[in-house]
């Protein structure tokens, strides 16, 4: 018998079960369809949407780091308008929360592209992305700066009434100082962490690896870094925390939580594995059962003792 | 989709210094593969390699129920594929990707550039079951890479076979371009062509596959090629392998290499697109 509810409720994003994909790992929501029902998930989050249409970098574009990945795609996608007319039906017929994540080079675009997302779109969030290392104006730069990533998360509130994601990037010296800020610009929820910036060089050639020279690092390799973030990020503010970076095993899954982390991204880890966000899910599930805990709500933040 | 296939035979083949292996695997993989199609097998349990490799289709037995695989030991996961024993399982993600078209009549040219004729075995196969003559142009380092890569299997079949090598140690000295240009040359090619019965198909380094396209093209031969990138998810989630190639538009998008590929029209792909 299973007594353990899964349910989670992020800020009044109510999630069926705390394991999301993670943006940019995940397509369009159809890449893995063949290999389970993306229903069984708590959420999805889809490819990073800019204004306008992006080839992204050049290749190599991935780099194989020791158990890490390292990536400079660079938001390539179809665009706004593309989405909108040719994957948003599909996707908002799906069951599960659908996240979408944005992604701009001016406040304006971020202003922009959050006026097209209102509640009943289909779409149950929307996460903004502050933090993709890949380009060069934009992303990472509204991340590292609090000001700015208030004033865009500001910015952004203004033009939604739909539940707002701050994707932080750990690329920066004090996480808890950007976590305070977006929460200050009007957030309901945090995401953390997106990918470290990294790069690699090839003995043979004598030269970086990736056509970008530097890229993402995500995986196995950054989850110590994340976890630490999420902890900190939950003492700082008040907001829900996703926690994402390394995720692979249902107990890497149990750690983010116990870090204070309300729900669970799975991103890289889908590479090598297709069903790791389903075994991360039924791992949740068991350790909750096992533990005699009512509610995954009972887990969030116990590595912190009593909060406040 | 998502399979466990039994190794039943995983060795190196020919010479060691080129480092190359024969895997055959037992399962549910060869009852849809079609000649291009690859493989995304996991080479470990372990987190270091993260990522699985994708491998080209070389043979493919439905009624044995068998794939073979020739790869080269080129890193890590390679090496520790090379160490899986037979009848181990591996986790294999495919057949994934798309396939060469095989003609029913007329000629298909195959030109291959190294380790790049192991996907074109595939291709003889199944050409080797319609009434069409197979034109094989390959070229290797030397004569000891093309011996260790199974020569004899292609020249036990009965096939045209062209052979060129760098160090002149067999076949012509040269690169297979040269094999190709004096090929498009003949008389009996020409009149296939204009009666539409001759197409390429081709595989090897980037290098070599821009200027296979570029003799294709001024030779109106219609081409198709098998492109290599680096690839994490395989399925078509993370665009890392994408490649650049021409819009209706005439303007330039992307297309994924483990999805839309590997095998692309030869002419809509923009070589050294550096975008």
């Amino acid at each position: 018998m299973q007594t353990f509810n899964l349910e989670t409720d992020l800020a009044g994003l109510k999630l069926k079960n705390p394991v999301i994909t993670a943006s940019g790992t995940y397509g369009f929501g159809e890449a893995y369809a063949p290999f389970y029902e993306p229903s069984v998930l708590g959420g999805i989050t889809v490819k990073g949407i800019t204004p306008l249409k992006r080839l992204g970098n050049p290749v190599p574009r991935l780099a194989e780091t020791p158990s890490g990945l390292l990536n400079s795609v660079g938001l390539e996608n179809p665009g706004l308008e593309a989405f909108l007319k040719s994957y948003l039906p599909q996707l908002a017929s799906l069951d599960t929360a659908v996240i979408v994540n944005i992604s701009g080079f001016s406040l304006e675009d971020y202003a922009l592209m959050a006026s097209s997302f209102q509640r009943g779109c289909g779409i149950a969030a929307l996460e903004v992305n502050i933090s993709c290392p890949n380009i060069k104006h934009g992303g990472m730069a509204f991340g590292t700066d609090p000001k700015s990533a208030e004033e865009v998360i500001a910015a952004v509130r203004k033009k939604t009434d739909l539940p707002l994601i701050a994707k932080l990037s750990p690329n920066v010296t004090d996480i808890a100082a950007m976590a305070k800020a977006v929460e200050s610009g009007g957030a309901d929820i945090i995401s953390l962490i997106n990918t470290l910036l990294g790069m690699q060089i090839d003995l043979n050639t004598q030269k970086p690896v990736l056509a970008n020279t530097m890229g993402g690092l995500s995986g196995p390799a950054v989850r110590p870094v994340a976890v630490r973030m999420v902890y900190q990020v939950y003492q700082a503010v008040k907001l829900p925390v996703i926690g994402m970076g390394g995720i692979s095993t249902w107990q890497d899954a149990v750690e983010f939580m116990l870090a204070g982390a309300s729900a669970v991204s799975i991103g890289t880890a889908n590479f090598g594995n297709p069903l790791a966000p389903v075994e991360i899910l039924e791992g949740i599930q068991a350790y909750g059962n096992q533990r005699g805990y009512q509610s995954v709500r009972e887990i969030v933040g116990l590595a912190h003792g009593q909060k406040g | 989709m998502d399979l466990k296939e039994k190794v039943v035979f995983n060795e190196r083949i020919g010479h060691p210094v080129q480092g190359l292996y024969k895997l055959v695997l037992s399962g549910e993989a060869a009852k849809t593969a079609r000649p291009g199609q690859f493989l995304h097998i996991q080479v470990t349990d372990t987190s270091d390699p993260l990522l699985r490799r994708p491998l080209s289709i070389a043979g493919i037995d439905p009624e044995r129920g068998e794939v073979t695989i020739y790869y080269r030991i080129k890193g890590k996961g390679t090496e520790l594929l090379s160490r899986i024993p037979a009848d181990q399982y591996l986790s294999v993600l495919g057949p994934l990707g798309t396939g060469f078209s095989i003609p029913r009549e007329g000629e298909l040219l195959l030109i291959a550039g190294g380790i790049g004729m192991f996907p074109l075995f595939s291709v003889i196969q199944a050409a080797q079951k319609v009434p069409v003559k197979i034109k094989v142009l390959w070229g290797g380092e030397n004569k000891d890479f093309l011996d260790s890569a199974d020569l004899n299997l292609l020249l036990q079949k009965g096939l045209d076979v062209e052979l060129s090598t760098l160090d002149g140690s067999f076949g012509e000295k040269g690169l297979v371009t040269a094999l190709l240009e004096k090929h498009l040359a003949l008389g009996s090619t020409q009149e296939l062509l204009h009666g539409g019965l001759l197409q390429a198909a081709a595989c090897g380094p980037n290098g070599m596959l821009k200027a296979v396209a570029g003799i294709c093209l001024n030779g109106d031969v219609p081409l198709e090629v098998s492109l290599e990138e680096r690839m994490a998810c395989g399925v078509g989630a993370c665009l890392g392998c994408v490649c650049t190639v021409r819009a209706e538009n005439g303007g330039l998008k992307r297309k994924r290499v483990c999805k839309e590929g590997p095998v692309m029209n030869g002419q809509e792909v923009v070589w050294d697109a550096d975008i």
